[in-house]
């Protein structure tokens, strides 16, 4: 069956390879900075690129990244599974509830887990009714881990569950008729076909773990993103030659992934074939209780606390004791800068990575392969190195300063560029899904190529695309450095005016805004990403 | 129901009505349809007109853009009065003080930036040393002390900060609360005190302490302190919060946090500041900086800002509204603030330090504070 799903490999047309190499260059831009600039200005003292001081936290980072992204593909895996081929309760429910950790901004939502379940927090009352009177504390390896992992098993989650949602029921049957368990069934049949958007997954919950900085900051875990901040002021060289180190590192991960994934069978799409509901017996129970306890650890957890704090907030403007320092106009126009700006950002990120898509997945062209590695080991760079190299590149381009100057375009671009590897991987799965003898079909009775595209092509790959839009969509939503930098003077965010409120403590108003943050997200996602996903 | 016009207490409201003009106007521009004119004669809402209360002045077409490491929260205000007051547009770009000084790094002499305010010294001392900055007219800088101001001008302070202790009310009990910072490294506070290692603050403080009792004895008092297992935090607001809760007993912060937190979760954070003897270096005050970039197109329009911000009207907002102590214009503190005794920042020459802040990122990197 594998072999009889092996693509020709044929010559990817013209306008396609020329998009491919424009994509790579237009993304390419952080990398070129960090390479022009490390020849300009050196690498510093050569002792202290490969000290301890720098080992040491190359290594930290390592050890995490490799442990997040293990912890993160068996539950984003096992729960893309229940929420799609098993009989759990509430499964619509659960759908749209656990993408949502990807929203909270990391700098607001590793705080608001140590609210809750530090020593001293809002959990503890709960815990100790319960019989549990002493907490562990989230700190240090252990707790960054935590963290991290809650906050970024959608990236599995998310492409998993839309790759399982379209796999077609007969083949699992079958599995059964012959005498397989569920287990088995899951093992032989779901893993190896839902293989592609797991390896694409996990790449991205590795090079996240590598570029994060405000949970393994706040748990005190000391990573290579602390030491490049730390050595950004005091010793500029220094802190461009590790970026250039997590670049390098990043690439040779996306390269090492693609290369395992090539060998993977491609995954089998059939529209109209019901998936198959698994039973889960009396399992179901305690499945049902290990969902709730993840959404509970990832949503309800930094929840409880952002809410206590806006709740307090409005309370005491309400008595007058003390008002808030944002006003509803202020609320409005950043929740409508974060909408609209996300959601273009979103299905621009799409479109951007589809042509890298097609040249990866069905052409197996090497313009592809690298447009691709570029695409994603962007992923791995810090925010805040996406935005300055952004003002160094535009301050220094005329042409695009006075075309573009202080326009949100630009910002859209260097989300994009930040955020487009969150929907190449899923693209290239999605690709990749598409029967090649539909295309033979659709060829034989005279369909062009654009019309084999839109009537051959998107409806088989929409709900991984949405899958892919929806990632980059909750992340734009979060970021903050691009936000902050790239953007035209005066133009808020929520998350720009979070980090206003939260930087000095004016916790009320943090509250109250990431509580609107994250209704927004549950909104969105239904409309744009679970809903779509059930009428495909 | 977030904004009570009756009750109107003052915070920082700052001019409702025209900024929701302004962001209607907008958002019509935004659909592609012609706005209409909107507002004529106006004054300033909320805390901004505690600044300026007359009628604002016509719009004149000239404009200051500032790169703020202050928040909005804490400055909005002063800039909406100066708006007001001047006719002057101010456009802000917000960030950390240290992302923003390496942006103005990255942007060179084609910044749009006039105005770069920061919440310590040493991105400012950072700027300085690339040449990026100008000079504050003399007779601005002289609006503040020597004390508050660099020798050469490229720096003049507008409000003060001090270094505390804030600790648990339940854990600690008060003959536990130390005179000195040398004290800390007693074992009696083993695993007890939490100290900001990475943050811009703690840094340019323990810039000016080596300054001032020698590197050595600065790198001994850190290694002692990492000795008696001091905890790292990775800022203010989150030992605050932390000392709030009772996860540690006590931390070494700026004195500010503690009224934010406090005024948001009110008794039930646990928490206080402690004010460090006269003398002790531990109570340093730590000045925020206003600077005038030397890409600036308008100068002159930069040092009519600085000047506005240390006007006696600004001056008093940072004292009554952000609690922050004032430096110029002849202020008093607010009442609640202890009276200052302790070493100032300004008063070292920061520029002058050079590398002190790379060295002392490298000596804090060395303790092992880092690592937990």
């Amino acid at each position: 069956m594998i072999g009889a799903l092996r693509r020709r490999r044929s010559r990817a047309p013209a306008a396609l390879r020329i998009a491919g190499v424009v994509l790579a260059f237009a993304f390419a831009f952080p990398g070129v900075y960090l390479v022009y600039r490390a020849l300009r200005d050196g690498t510093g003292p050569e002792g202290l690129l490969w000290s301890a001081r720098t080992l040491g936290p190359l290594w930290r980072s390592l050890r995490l990244a490799v442990s997040v992204s293990a912890s993160a593909l068996v539950l984003g895996t096992g729960l893309a599974w229940l929420t799609m081929r098993t009989d759990l309760p509430l499964r619509k429910l659960w759908r749209v509830l656990l993408p949502l950790p990807l929203v909270y901004p990391t700098f607001v939502g590793a705080a608001a887990f140590i609210r809750t379940l530090n020593p001293g927090g809002l959990a503890n009352d709960l815990l100790s009714s319960i019989g549990i009177d002493s907490v562990p504390e989230l700190r240090g390896f252990w707790g960054a881990w935590f963290v991290l992992v809650m906050m970024t098993f959608p990236y599995v989650y998310l492409p998993v569950a839309a790759r399982l949602r379209h796999l077609p029921g007969s083949l699992e049957e079958s599995a059964r008729l012959l005498g397989d368990s569920a287990f088995a069934v899951f093992r032989r049949i779901c893993l190896p076909h839902a293989g592609t958007a797991i390896g694409a997954g996990t790449l991205l919950v590795f090079l996240y773990t590598l570029s994060d900085f405000g949970a393994v900051q706040l748990m005190r875990y000391d990573t290579l993103t602390r030491a490049i901040a730390t050595n950004y002021l005091a010793n500029p060289p220094v802190a461009l030659a590790l970026s250039l180190m997590l670049l390098v590192l990043a690439a040779i991960v996306v390269l090492a992934e693609r290369w395992f994934s090539r060998r993977l069978p491609d995954a089998m799409s059939a529209k109209g074939d019901r998936p198959l509901d698994y039973r889960l017996g009396r399992w179901r129970p305690y499945a049902t209780a290990a969902l709730a306890l993840t959404v509970f650890a990832s949503v309800i957890a930094p929840f409880i606390a952002l809410a206590d704090w806006a709740r307090r907030g409005l309370f005491r403007s309400l008595t007058g004791d003390r008002a808030l320092t944002v006003d509803y106009a202020a609320i409005a126009e950043s929740t409508f800068n974060t909408v609209w700006v996300s959601v273009v950002a979103a299905v621009v990120s799409v479109a951007a990575v589809l042509p890298i898509a097609l040249l990866v997945g069905r052409y197996r062209s090497r313009t592809g392969s690298l447009a691709h590695a570029v695409v994603i080991s962007t992923f791995a760079l810090p925010g805040l190195l996406i935005a300055l190299s952004m003002r160094f590149w535009t301050l220094r381009t005329d042409l695009v300063l006075d075309l573009l100057g202080d326009t949100a375009a630009l910002l859209i671009f260097a989300y994009i560029v930040r955020f487009g590897s969150l929907a190449m991987g899923i693209s290239v799965v999605a690709v990749r899904s598409v029967p090649e003898r539909l295309h033979d079909s659709a060829r034989l009775l005279g369909a062009g190529p654009l019309r084999r595209f839109l009537t051959v092509d998107m409806p088989v790959m929409g709900p991984a695309l949405g899958a892919g839009a929806g990632l980059v969509l909750l992340s734009v939503m979060k970021e903050l450095p691009i936000s902050l930098f790239v953007s035209p003077l005066g133009f808020s965010t929520l998350t720009t005016r979070i980090y206003g409120s939260f930087e000095d403590a004016f916790i009320a108003e943090a509250g109250l805004l990431s509580v609107i943050l994250v209704v927004l997200s549950f909104v969105l996602t239904w409309f744009l990403v679970v809903r779509r996903q059930e009428h495909a | 129901m977030l904004k009570n016009e009756t009750t109107a207490p003052p915070r920082q409201r700052a001019d409702v009505a025209a900024k929701r003009c302004r962001q209607l106007a907008a958002l019509v521009v935004a659909l592609g349809v012609a706005a209409a004119a909107c507002g004529s004669a106006r004054t300033l809402e909320g805390t901004a007109a505690e600044i300026y209360d007359g009628e604002c002045v016509a719009e004149s077409d000239r404009q200051l853009t500032v790169y703020s490491g202050r928040t909005e929260n804490l400055i909005q205000p002063v800039l909406d009065a100066f708006a007001c007051e001047t006719g002057i547009t101010v456009a802000v770009r917000w960030g950390a003080s240290t992302d923003l000084a390496l942006l103005l790094a990255e942007e060179g002499d084609r910044t749009p930036a006039d105005v770069f305010l920061s919440r310590s010294p040493g991105p400012v001392g950072f700027l300085a040393n690339q040449g990026l900055l100008a000079t504050v007219d003399g007779d601005v800088a002289n609006l503040v002390t020597a004390d508050h101001r660099s020798d050469t001008r490229t720096w003049v302070g507008f409000s003060g900060r001090q270094r505390v202790l804030v600790y648990n009310l339940d854990s600690v009990a008060d003959d536990e609360l130390p005179a000195s910072i040398f004290d800390l490294t007693d074992e009696r506070y083993r695993g007890r005190v939490a100290i900001p290692a990475t943050n811009g603050s703690f840094v340019d403080w323990f810039t000016v302490f080596r300054d001032q009792h020698g590197s050595d004895t600065a790198a001994q008092w850190l290694d002692d302190m990492v000795a008696n297992d001091a905890r790292y935090y990775p800022n203010n607001r989150s030992i605050v919060e932390a000392a709030g809760r009772g996860e540690i007993d006590m931390g070494l912060v700026n004195h500010y946090y503690q009224y934010q937190v406090a005024a948001a979760l009110g008794d039930d954070h646990r928490a206080a500041n402690w004010d460090f003897a006269g003398d002790d270096v531990g109570s340093m005050l730590i000045i925020t900086a206003a600077t005038v970039t030397s890409a600036s197109d308008d100068p002159g329009l930069s040092n009519q800002f600085i000047a506005y911000l240390l006007s006696q009207a600004a001056q008093q907002y940072f004292s009554n509204e952000t609690l922050e102590y004032p430096l110029a214009a002849g202020v008093a503190p607010a009442g609640v603030l202890p009276p200052l005794g302790g070493p100032e920042i300004g008063s070292i020459d920061f520029d002058a330090l050079g590398d002190g802040f790379a060295r002392s990122t490298e000596i804090i990197e060395a303790s092992g504070i880092l690592n937990e």
